[in-house]
């Protein structure tokens, strides 16, 4: 029932571990090509895609060897590095809302600041594809559009509809739904041919759709790993880097090799039986987004418990629900593209609003004590609903859970004595429900 | 041997010492101002004092309110939430769900029937519906705070105020004065907007009987009916409530002591 | 006795209707066909034609101001969500509304499809269903979709009515609907020309009554208005003409209208945008009537930030709408936490820089209640116009 200050923890003498830090290392080195590429192709004056996390059709975009940056990877960027808030008063400043999405805001400031990013330079977008995944992203796309005049492609994939929804093969729904995105496909190949001046290579295409099976596959694999008690791999920290290379290199064979890289150091982990947080007492899921404006500030609070996030709904819906499972059929590329993105953004989606069958799935087999729900301002994707779900969640299926709000990079939202006593009281209740399930 | 629980808190810094036998033998209550470490040692010390003991008794101290961390003298820190819990369902048994109204913020909790918190629920980030509330409807009032409650009890027109905004709450007061309306519907305005965020709050986690008000506000008579009568049912309130959180965190000192777990004393 | 219809009278039965949380014009029809079942929507957009052809009521959901107090829903979202997505919610989880039997969420923004979520959560009896209008609206494949979209809704209309729609019903249903639409558009017409004649707040009440009332019953309405309105006075006032862009999802409180129309004319707006989305009439004879009620939405509609169109800049058609209603300034209003209005504002004043419009940029939420400031805010606006063109 009590927890130690800081000042008393302690070092914790582990294990020595063949592959420690290689993961890292990789991630680094990755992530430096990315922003590289990025330099590169914005001096050359080459043509850049900008795209988001959830659908960025890199198998497309990657087939005519075209950059993409992701600027809600760039936004989180400048907030790890402590300096969102510049931008984002930037933006205000301009007289984007207080109100509205704090990646948008971050990243508008780093535009209209002339493009000068903390780790890099951000070019001028030749093409955006945004999806509908997020309402937000059109929005922003409108944004890039008004400054750099160019052209805009809304990749329109629908979703779950509501109670009993459910698509599936062979349903006239799955039919209609795939033939539109099908047809979108199609448009957006014609597109990028015109911004690039290049032809479709279907065989280059259908390359980039093995590697995300490939890439799938290998997702699923590091999640599973994390079913081990205690967990090798925290999805609350370690889990935003795989993030970032599975979406910024989704389709490439450096994404797939640097799952395998991860999933053998997590394995190794796993097999010496190291945990990412010492002396691991809670195992929590994470719905919502980390904050990154306060990012070590926010796992602390966890950890002081010796709370470790296994998983984190946030490792489905922003690699676009990767970790369900992509199948494409290299026989027939473009309808299996079409098919694997109209049931993947199903489950995306559903995901993130009719979360509580999946929550209920992993609870179980990754063995979790408590849910934290983190909804944050600047995105309302993801956390409209949240304290609905949990109060289901905790009165339907007996799964305690959190609800705290702060933002995904807007330091000014940050409240860290109140976090720390809601978080304290949630583990302290976790905790008092152990000792009164024992006694029982 | 004795433990002691230090609460403090936003507004005011309580205290309990308490024997083995679960029995309080003093109490302290003070202003908690700018210096949070000095408001628990004086609260402390006024305890020790109302039980005639001296610190070098006492085995083990839990702090707890929100400057739980800097009680320097304190052996662990408990959270309020679960203090509140532990202290209600001791003082009643069959508390299911606990309302603390507190000087910054308002919990509505629901525990079990070990005193394990089930879930909580808080204000949000404004000091709206809290305590502090009546603070401000005090000062723009000029109406001392412990005789607010009686005054509300005797307003029989309560205004229906629309902010629970501590910044907004003296210009709006100040508004219904203007109007002609009588001070002490005014009063019973600004109870019953609190009473009913905080019955809101409670919603949230579900009403389940007994319910039992604590924090400092739980000793204004007129804040007891207005919840009595929004929850649909009598709350439980004792001379002990205002020292709730204190009393939990003083129990859970005892725990310590009683599994044997007390490290060495520190400093006092 | 013979009852002299006014203007103003026509207009107290809408305030009646439209200010009144539990629907009181829908209960009626309740009594008069007690086997009804009832359809709520958001007024964005919703074909309602479908609804009615299945012998369902169609009702928009709007908000409510400070009549609607809000006690359950917040427990249920996030603190940063919009006013409208509340009230809505309070609505039914008060027992205010307790006729639904489905409701149908736009896939306009984050916080609308979330609600069907919570509202399918909480609501067992109520068929709560997103009909996924398409985002990328000048693709070819977007009308064969909607078409698609449409019958799947469609079919879960005629479960929950227990009824089967034929195509004769549907055309029945276009006709009754196109001529509401053309009834609202000869009202606005009038507000455009002779805004002396038809104050923008009567013409809002007006017209914000086909929410709350059968069709059938609207039609006549809006007939007796327009009627009575031939034989009302007027003189034009000193106002400057504006158009009011904001109002496409969450209302602004009647109180802010009236404060504009003070000092300015309304002579148009984008206020309960989903009446007037489809802007000529929907010619479903000799075709699939569903498919020409895909067609219309997607190729003769109005624009608003929650629809993206490459073929309706939203600039430029605020720009043309500005042009056509003879307006002389903008108010660019979005509703407080609402992120795609509030994303428009700057681009839309760009623009209207860029043009040498005058406009004025503000925020408001369903539940204002003092106005005060705004009231400064716009009479120091008109006066600086007045002086300017003076």
């Amino acid at each position: 029932m009590t927890t130690p200050t800081k000042h008393e923890r302690r070092i914790v003498i582990r294990p020595p571990l063949s592959l420690a830090g290689t993961t890292r290392d990789e991630n680094r080195k990755l992530i430096r090509e990315w922003w590289a590429e990025l330099d590169a192709a914005g001096e050359e004056g080459r043509p850049v895609a900008n795209v988001f996390v959830m659908g960025s059709m890199a198998e497309i975009l990657r087939t005519f060897d075209m950059p993409i940056a992701f600027p809600e990877m760039t936004s989180l960027q400048t907030a790890v590095r402590g300096r969102s808030l510049e931008f984002i008063t930037t933006a205000e400043d301009a007289g984007y809302s207080p109100d509205i999405c704090g990646y948008v805001k971050a990243d508008i400031g780093v535009h209209l600041q002339g493009g000068d990013h903390p780790m890099g330079h951000l070019p001028e977008p030749s093409l955006v594809v945004a999806t509908n995944l997020c309402n937000t992203y059109i929005k922003w796309a409108e944004i890039w559009e008004r400054m750099y005049d160019c052209p805009v492609f809304v990749f329109d994939i629908p979703g779950w509809r509501g109670s009993g929804f459910e698509t599936k093969r062979g349903s006239g729904t799955f039919r209609d739904d795939v033939r539109y995105v099908e047809a979108q496909v199609r448009e957006l190949i014609a597109l990028t041919e015109e911004v690039t001046g290049k032809k479709f290579d279907i065989d280059r295409f259908r390359e980039n759709l093995a590697q995300v099976n490939e890439l799938s596959r290998l997702f699923r694999e590091v999640l599973e790993l994390n079913q081990h008690r205690p967990a090798p791999f925290n999805a609350l920290t370690e889990g935003i880097n795989l993030m970032g290379i599975v979406n910024a290199y989704r389709g490439s064979p450096k994404g797939t090799r640097f799952l395998e890289i991860a999933k053998a150091e997590f394995a190794e982990r796993a097999a010496r039986g190291v945990g990412a947080v010492p002396d691991e007492r809670f195992r929590l899921l994470l719905v919502g987004t980390a904050c990154y404006s306060n990012f070590r500030d926010f796992a602390g609070l966890f950890e002081d418990w010796q709370g470790v996030f296994p998983h984190s709904d946030y490792m489905s819906f922003a690699g676009g629900a990767l970790d369900r499972g992509v199948h494409y059929d290299l026989d027939r590329p473009i309808e299996s593209m079409a098919e694997q993105m109209v049931l993947t953004t199903q489950e995306a989606m559903g995901g993130m609003f009719w979360g509580q069958d999946w929550l209920t799935e992993v609870v179980r087999e990754w063995s979790i004590d408590g849910i934290v729900f983190h909804g944050v301002k600047s995105c309302r994707t993801v956390s409209t609903g949240l304290p609905d779900e949990r109060e289901w969640l905790l009165r339907r299926r007996d799964i305690p859970g959190l609800f705290i709000q702060s933002d995904l990079v807007d330091p000014r939202l940050w409240s860290a004595a109140q976090l720390k006593n809601r978080i304290d009281a949630f583990f302290e209740s976790l905790e008092s429900r152990r000792a009164a399930g024992a006694r029982r | 041997m004795l433990v002691a629980g230090v609460d403090v808190g936003s507004t005011q810094t309580k205290a309990v010492v308490m024997n083995e036998d679960r029995e309080v033998l003093g109490k302290g209550l003070v202003p908690t101002g700018a210096k949070l470490n000095e408001a628990g040692q004086a609260a402390f010390e006024q305890a020790l004092a109302a039980a005639g003991a001296s610190d070098t008794q006492v085995g083990f101290v839990v702090g707890t309110g929100y400057g739980r961390y800097r009680v320097e003298f304190g052996d662990a820190q408990v959270t309020e939430i679960s203090c509140h819990a532990r202290g209600a369902v001791f003082l009643f048994p069959n508390t299911r769900t606990v309302l603390d109204i507190g000087g910054q913020d308002t919990k509505a909790i629901k525990v079990g029937a070990d005193g394990e918190v089930i879930d909580f629920n808080m204000n949000d980030k404004c000091a709206a519906g809290t305590g502090r509330f009546l603070g401000a409807a005090s000062e723009a009032l000029e109406v001392p705070l412990p005789e607010l409650g009686a005054l509300a009890l005797s307003g029989r027109n309560p205004v229906k105020m629309t902010t629970t905004c501590t910044v907004f709450a003296e210009s709006e007061i100040l508004g219904w004065l203007a109007k002609g309306r009588r001070v002490e519907d005014v009063v019973a305005g600004v109870h019953r907007a609190i009473a009913s965020r905080s019955v809101s709050l409670l919603r949230r986690v579900g009403i389940e009987p007994e319910v039992t008000f604590t924090g400092g506000v739980s000793n204004n008579e007129a804040m007891v009916e207005l919840i009595s009568e929004l929850v649909g049912m009598s709350v439980n309130v004792s001379s002990e409530t205002h020292h709730c959180g204190a009393l939990g965190a003083a129990l859970f000192a005892l725990d310590q002591v009683l599994t044997g777990a007390i490290p060495e004393r520190q400093t006092v | 006795m013979i009852s002299v219809d006014t203007v103003e009278s026509i207009v107290e039965e809408a305030r009646t209707l439209v200010e009144d949380p539990s629907y009181p014009a829908a209960r009626r029809w309740l009594e008069d066909h007690p086997e009804g079942k009832v359809l709520g929507h958001f007024q964005v957009y919703f074909p309602e034609e479908l609804a009615h052809a299945a012998g369902m009521l169609p009702l928009k959901i709007a908000g409510f101001d400070t009549t609607l107090q809000i006690r359950k829903a917040d427990a249920h979202l996030a603190a940063f969500v919009c006013s409208i997505a509340r009230s809505a919610l309070e609505l039914v989880m008060s027992g205010t509304l307790d006729i639904l039997d489905m409701f149908v969420f736009p896939p306009i923004c984050d916080v609308a499809r979330h609600s069907c979520a919570v509202w399918a959560r909480n609501f067992e009896d109520i068929d709560s269903q997103i009909l996924y209008l398409p985002h990328n609206a000048a693709s070819p494949a977007a009308v064969p979709y909607l078409t698609g979209e449409y019958r799947r809704i469609l079919r879960e209309i005629e479960e929950v009515a227990s009824t089967r729609v034929t195509d004769g019903a549907l055309r029945a249903s276009i006709e009754l609907f196109n001529e509401n639409r053309r009834l609202i558009r000869e009202l606005y017409r009038i507000k455009r020309e002779t805004p002396w004649l038809l104050s923008a707040v009567e013409a809002y009440l007006l017209t914000r009554a086909a929410g709350a009332m059968p069709r059938e019953e609207h039609n006549l309405l809006l007939q007796r208005a327009l009627a009575a309105l031939e034989t009302r006075d007027g003189k034009p006032q000193d106002k400057i003409r504006v158009v009011f862009s904001g109002g496409f999802c969450e209302q602004p409180p009647l109180d802010l209208i009236s404060v504009i129309q003070d000092a300015c004319y309304i002579v148009d707006d984008d206020f309960m945008v989903g009446l007037r989305w489809i802007v000529s009439d929907v010619t479903a004879d000799g075709t699939d009537p569903i498919e020409a009620l895909a067609d219309a939405y997607l190729n003769r509609s109005d624009y608003s930030p929650v629809q993206h169109d490459p073929r309706k800049p939203k600039e430029e058609m605020l720009l043309r709408k500005v042009r056509e209603a003879g307006a002389e300034a903008v108010i660019i209003a979005a509703a407080k936490m609402c992120e795609p209005g509030l994303e428009e504002q700057v681009g839309y004043g760009q623009a209207l820089y860029e043009a040498g419009i005058p406009h004025l940029v503000m925020e408001f939420e369903e539940k204002t209640t003092t106005f005060e400031q705004t009231r400064m805010e716009v009479e120091t606006f008109a006066e600086s116009l007045l002086f300017e063109f003076a």
